[in-house]
């Protein structure tokens, strides 16, 4: 039998080119993802099953990492504390919970989101759906457990001296930009941890660290005016300094001045932060989900 | 494309596909000193690389209408696999144009999605959601499934607790009652125990009996015989025959048994053809005509002393007869081109048989090499009184005796 030479005898036809438009692209995806949207729904519920069940801790689980980060902010500000001889100030607990809440739920989130296509590989090399349901999936199972950790928050906060204001109607807004920025990275994260597989280590060292340049723990005032300006390019900065200044009874459509414990004014809060948190993850999950759609066709060489 | 252009379809044209061996980084780590490998060594990586890719699949073109069935059979790594990746949209092609139209049902992998830890309940919803079943589809056929799969009193049993069969029968059960306008299938005919086999075997023929298009791939060349309407051959990534499923299946048997022969090449004797004249498809007991062509060259006549033909069953490859110019005391002339003409009557149970042309060694029953395989297919007009590997031409009778039952009449 003679094997023709492949080089030699290509085919005239080209590949079939799936270089369309970022518009027409974008709007297969999100086409394709409504239409496994109940696939979606199925390998959450796997997840959370899986998570809860055999497991000791049952719902406590969801509250734990928020409890530690608490934990760990309590001795931060003990120290700023000491080191100052400032007063503390248990009003700002109450905020901060929240807050841990926030970043337990955009760590877990990522952590697994990163994983989920090479933790499926027996689905993606076999079977053909939507590969964006698995990274959306492992979010949206993080998303059910950080709603526990809410629940049991909105029982605290009275008790830590927040208040009901109108700034709390832009709890959903904040909570919308954080699920699209953690599911802009998960995206493009999961996917490059496909193609090269120490992403996950890296992000593991990032989600460990990033704590400390995320104002989570601390308020951006705290590093002073200009500290304050480069925590805030941190696209997750401004969501959590929202979630902060909107339990305090802050509408965020104005500017915002704080005094600090040395007695200066700092400006803590710009409108704009905003509408920079809403582009990086509006506009990030459109090209993180432009990117995973032209890439998912070849997972499956790579896996 | 094709003159029913709405009609669900599968079309294959041109398509090639390349697979890189090597060289993949996969990780960061990896890929930037092979980046500066690449800058600074002058494409010689490059180069490297373009010379490890290897064509899994190379111009592969065929077309299924609907009403067809078509096999695909080939050795391993003949790109049956590939193929079916690429109508499935796991794989895309690197050349030409794979499209399936309308919903594809693929029973390939049935338990693929399964989790260890949720219970036959729970995964019946997951598999079936991953499969592109409507959660109302599921809800709605659960019943159908559960029984089907035959585990109803473990359904909501965790699966790891399940036997590796219980798993296999009910990821099949779920794929089965998807309902699909595309029928993909990938060697999923070897499910269970014998019962479930046949159960899940005449599930398939259902399905594929229902005038929808199906692509099937198996190793069981019967089932491939008695399910295909026509099939492809593949070796090595090229199409080597297309069309006539029994053709297809001489083409694959022989090209096997040429492998093996090609060691001898200075044989004294070459069989060149076997033929059965009048067509493959033959009824119970109908007379087959068989033309055997060898050509003599060896005058050395302690190498072999006769030629015969093998017939045996597809399924499970059991002999079923063999004669020989031996056992007719027909002697061979000292060299020449010779025909042989069987005539044999085909008493043989439904199914499909190969002939293999043999040439044996003297005195003994060792085969010295074998020719091209031919394939019939047997029908069976009547409906067979019995079964079994030998049809013996049952005649049945019934009389009552009279000793028995004293003073009844006896009918005669």
């Amino acid at each position: 039998m003679t094997v023709p030479r492949a080089e030699d005898t290509l085919p005239e036809s080209p590949p079939v080119s799936t270089s369309t438009g970022f518009v027409a692209g974008v709007a297969e995806a999100a086409g394709e993802l409504w239409q496994s949207r109940e696939l979606l729904y199925q390998l959450a519920l796997r997840d959370i099953r899986i998570r809860y069940k055999q497991a000791v801790m049952g719902f406590g689980w969801a509250i734990l990492m928020p409890v530690m980060v608490v934990g760990a902010g309590l001795i931060v500000r003990l120290v700023i504390v000491r080191s100052t001889g400032a007063a503390l100030d248990t009003a700002d607990f109450g905020a901060m919970a929240a807050k841990a809440v926030c970043w337990a739920f955009f760590a877990g989130a990522l952590g697994f989101a990163t994983a989920s296509l090479t933790a499926n590989v027996n689905l993606v090399s076999k079977i053909y759906f939507p590969r964006e349901v698995l990274p959306l999936a492992s979010i949206a199972a993080q998303l059910f457990d950080s709603l526990i950790a809410a629940v049991a928050l909105a029982i605290a906060l009275p008790f830590l001296g927040v208040h009901v204001t109108p700034a709390l109607v832009w709890l959903p807004v904040l909570a919308f930009l954080l699920v699209a920025l953690t599911a802009a990275s998960g995206l493009f994260l999961s996917c490059a941890n496909l193609f090269f597989r120490d992403v996950k280590y890296i992000v593991q060292l990032l989600l460990t660290f990033g704590i400390f340049f995320t104002p989570v723990l601390i308020e951006p005032s705290m590093l002073g005016t200009t500290g304050a300006r480069l925590m805030m390019l941190n696209p997750l900065a401004p969501i959590l300094e929202g979630v902060r200044l909107s339990l305090g009874g802050h509408g965020l459509l104005h500017t915002i001045t704080e005094q600090t414990a040395s007695g200066a004014l700092i400006v803590v809060w710009e409108p704009w932060y905003l509408g920079y948190s809403a582009a990086w993850a509006i506009l990030g999950f459109l090209v993180s989900l432009h990117i995973f759609h032209r890439l998912e066709f070849i997972f499956a060489e790579y896996l | 494309m094709s003159p029913q252009a709405d009609s669900p379809g599968v079309f294959f044209e041109h398509v090639w596909k390349r697979f890189r061996r090597g060289e993949i980084h996969d990780s960061l780590r990896d890929l930037i000193p092979a980046v500066g490998r690449r800058l600074f060594g002058r494409g010689e990586a490059a180069r490297r690389a373009r010379e490890n890719d290897f064509w899994a699949l190379r111009d592969v073109s065929f077309q299924v209408q609907p009403g067809e069935v078509l096999g695909i059979i080939g050795g391993n790594g003949a790109g049956k696999s590939t193929t079916l990746k690429i109508l499935t949209r796991i794989l895309r092609p690197t050349g030409g144009v794979a499209a399936v139209r309308g919903r594809i049902g693929a029973l390939i992998e049935v338990s693929a999605g399964f989790h260890q830890d949720l219970t036959g309940r729970e995964n019946v919803f997951l598999q079936g959601s991953i499969m592109g079943m409507p959660v109302a589809l599921i809800r709605q056929k659960f019943d159908e499934i559960v029984e089907f799969a035959g585990i109803a009193e473990f359904i909501d049993t965790p699966v790891k607790r399940y036997s590796s069969g219980m798993n296999a029968r009910l990821g099949f059960s779920i794929a089965a009652h998807l309902n699909p306008e595309v029928l993909i299938i990938d060697e999923v005919l070897s499910v269970g125990d014998f019962r479930f086999q046949e159960k899940a075997f005449g599930r398939i023929q259902a399905m594929s009996r229902s005038g929808i298009p199906v692509v099937l791939v198996s190793h069981q060349l019967d089932r491939v015989a008695s399910l295909c309407t026509k099939a492809l051959l593949l070796q090595q990534g090229v199409v080597l025959h297309q069309g006539d499923v029994s053709e297809c299946i001489d083409a694959y048997l022989s090209g096997g048994m040429n492998l093996e022969g090609s060691k001898d090449q200075g044989s004294p004797i070459r069989l060149s053809a076997c033929r059965i004249l009048g067509g493959h498809n033959l009824w119970w007991g109908q007379q087959a005509e068989v033309e055997l062509d060898a050509v003599i060259t060896g005058i050395d006549r302690s190498t072999f002393d006769c030629v015969g033909i093998r017939i045996r069953a597809l399924e499970g490859g059991r002999e079923v007869f063999l004669t020989s110019t031996r056992l007719a005391e027909i002697a061979l002339p000292e060299r020449g081109t010779v025909r042989l003409r069987l005539s044999l009557r085909m008493c043989l149970p439904r199914g499909t048989y190969t002939l293999e042309p043999l040439v044996f060694r003297p005195g003994e029953d060792q085969v010295l090499c074998t020719g091209p395989i031919s394939t019939c297919h047997i029908e069976v007009a009547h409906s067979p009184l019995g079964r079994g590997t030998v049809d013996l031409e049952p005649r049945l009778s019934l009389n009552l005796l009279p000793s028995t039952a004293p003073g009844t009449p006896v009918a005669s």
